[in-house]
């Protein structure tokens, strides 16, 4: 183990991902105000992955640590997105195989919409 | 050999230790990462099969209720930061300030969440069998909000364990437990809380900001 003494970040540098964190907000809620079809939800994503990146390399000092503790992180990453994408890849191509087992909830628990407004012009 | 009275025997210097100490941190966060994954991912299925309930339920969310505490967690975090560099700096008094300043701004952040419950709870948007909010133009609504209470609520309930530890280092702080030389817990009860901003960075524009 190497003895060098811990890097200290300045404060002008968490002060300078803080002004940009405050100004990706307001991109994000400005953003969602304009409707780019299905581009919104990209935009917002993209947005938030680079606010999370500025916390994590600068306020939880991953750019400056051993890269041992990155690696912890990507690992973890890593595996929600295996997680994700495996279980989407069953989720959405089920029909595919056997349309049966397309249903997305089970009846008994379904809101349907027609019928909590009919219910509730009935008086119930 | 100089023993440093912070340093415990299983290490062989204190670098070791800081080393050792943070790299377990990271462990953790990483089962935290997982364990709202299995949220995230149950977002991602529904809204993949039910887009337009997921856009008009989310209409009933006020936005800037979310997104007053996004710059408040945000705030918060950089307080944090702060107080760390106090520590580092071998700044004590300064520390337990910023400290105090980190969880004014968690309280903050639970007045606002506890204004929202309460409003959703009113009307009846309720998760799963307890939904009874008749003015979502959409079938399956309380899919929604049964994803909206879960990971608000888990996240919610990790912002009180933070509140509980930075309380815990004010205290230990005041006592005169750590200094520039030794600050871990500090630095992890930090990196604690950056990743409860990091999962809010992905709930506020997830719940609240779907075009």
């Amino acid at each position: 183990m190497s003895t060098h003494t811990h890097h200290i970040i300045p404060i002008r540098t968490y002060l300078t991902i803080f002004v940009l964190l405050l100004a990706l907000t307001f991109v994000t809620v400005f953003v969602a105000k304009i409707d780019l079809g299905s581009m919104n939800i990209i935009v917002a994503m993209l947005v938030a992955g680079i606010k999370a990146s500025l916390v994590a390399l600068f306020f939880m000092h991953l750019l400056y640590d051993d890269t041992v503790n990155l690696s912890v992180f990507l690992t973890a990453i890593l595996f929600l997105a295996v997680f994700i994408i495996f279980t989407l890849l069953d989720t959405e191509r089920r029909a595919d195989i056997d349309p049966t087992k397309a249903k997305q909830i089970e009846k008994k628990s379904a809101i349907i919409y027609d019928k909590i407004v009919s219910e509730k012009h009935s008086g119930h | 050999m100089e023993h440093p009275a912070h340093l415990q025997h299983h290490f062989s210097d204190t670098n070791q230790q800081y080393e050792a100490s943070k790299l377990g941190m990271w462990v953790f966060l990483l089962t935290e990462i997982l364990m709202f994954g299995g949220l995230f991912c149950a977002y991602v299925i529904f809204r993949a099969w039910y887009p337009e309930m997921f856009i008009n339920a989310h209409k009933m969310l006020n936005v800037n209720m979310g997104a007053l505490n996004t710059v408040v967690l945000i705030t918060s975090s950089l307080t944090m930061a702060l107080a760390i560099h106090s520590i580092q700096t071998g700044k004590k008094k300064l520390t337990t300030n910023y400290l105090i300043a980190t969880v004014l701004l968690a309280g903050v952040f639970l007045v606002v969440k506890y204004f929202e419950y309460s409003h959703k709870i009113h009307l009846g948007q309720l998760p799963g069998e307890f939904y009874s909010y008749g003015g979502v133009d959409a079938n399956n609504p309380h899919i929604f909000f049964s994803l909206y209470f879960m990971m608000t609520g888990l996240h919610g309930i990790h912002v009180v364990g933070g509140i509980i530890m930075i309380v815990w280092l004010i205290i230990q702080t005041n006592k005169g437990r750590f200094s520039a030389e030794y600050y871990s817990p500090v630095e992890n009860v930090g990196l604690f809380w950056h990743l409860v901003d990091l999962i809010w960075i992905f709930l506020f524009p997830l719940f609240y900001l779907i075009g």
